[in-house]
């Protein structure tokens, strides 16, 4: 494993991360400490609030919260550029029309090839 | 989203100091609903936006990144790493185990697609480039074989089928009184 190599869909794992068995500085030890802190709290606001037997409501996770209200007002920090307005373009309005125009363009060709008689019903099974 | 604000306008409506329109436009609103820490903020640009931002989603300044303001309404939801929950470890205490999440942690932009029922982006057990090659080396060499097998085809000879009676020439409706041709379905 001495050789494995990231791909995109594929990454490395904490275990062959190099930072963890040569990376002692301080300043990498101190991010480790806070980020461990920070979940420390974390940690304690939700044993607190799971374990009170006095509690009878749901535990709602302002993380949650936020996630969710994010994901559902996906416009309120929407700005018409160029990037998005041709992102809604191709897949707003070109599979609309296209579509609409390829299956009319495909029907219609079939239509004239069984009034003319030439459809060839390759698949058939009854003929 | 929208039953909360028509609830609320109901509810103006009805308790409004005014009647009706101007109860509406009094600006009164309830004390409930989301508060300011649990809803989506602009994209943060000075330094104190930003350091309020990482408070808020409870990241570390230097871990707190937003995505690049490009207009596509990301606001200042942070940027974490895209990793799938299946890389997490399994034998750690999760406060939700089957989602190995923590209780108030960061959720990624896209954390229902890395549920572990879903995209899973942990490390191959052997390279990619690997991977790639054998699968599309078999598809590859078995095309080609099938390829191959319809061009040049190799099967038992075969002929049509030899009926008795002058190839049942009475059978298929042939005069009685008539003799037919001989017919010689062998060759000696």
């Amino acid at each position: 494993m001495a050789d494995y190599r990231e791909a995109p869909l594929a990454s490395r794992p904490k275990t062959l991360d190099p930072n963890e068995y040569f990376n002692l500085s301080k300043e990498y030890r101190r991010a480790e400490e806070d980020r461990a802190a920070i979940r420390a709290s974390l940690k304690m606001q939700y044993q607190t609030q799971l374990n009170n037997p006095h509690r009878k409501a749901l535990i709602e996770d302002p993380a949650l919260t936020r996630w969710v209200h994010a994901r559902a007002n996906p416009y309120l920090y929407f700005k018409p550029t160029f990037k998005t307005s041709l992102v809604g373009l191709l897949f707003g309005v070109v599979p609309l029309f296209g579509l609409y125009y390829i299956f009319k363009a495909h029907r219609d060709r079939k239509e004239a090839q069984i009034k003319a008689g030439t459809l060839d019903r390759k698949f058939s099974l009854s003929s | 989203m929208a039953g909360v604000g028509f609830r609320r306008w109901a509810q103006a409506l009805s308790k409004g100091k005014g009647s009706g329109i101007s109860a509406l436009l009094s600006g009164s609103r309830a004390a409930s609903g989301s508060s300011k820490d649990t809803v989506l903020g602009p994209p943060p640009k000075s330094p104190e936006e930003m350091a309020a931002a990482a408070k808020k989603y409870n990241l570390r300044l230097e871990d707190y990144a937003p995505y690049p303001d490009k207009g596509e309404g990301f606001g200042d939801y942070p940027k974490l790493p895209d990793r799938s929950q299946a890389e997490r470890d399994p034998w750690y205490k999760w406060d939700h185990p089957d989602l190995r999440r923590n209780w108030g942690e960061p959720m990624h932009w896209d954390f229902d697609m890395y549920i572990r029922n879903r995209v899973d982006t942990s490390p191959s057990p052997v390279p990619w480039s690997t991977m790639c090659k054998q699968l599309f080396g078999f598809i590859g060499f078995m095309l080609f074989m099938f390829y191959l097998g319809e061009t040049f085809r190799s099967y038992q000879p075969v002929a049509p089928k030899q009926y008795p009676y002058k190839n049942l020439y009475l059978e298929k409706g042939g005069d009685p009184e008539k003799q037919p041709e001989e017919v010689k379905n062998y060759e000696i």
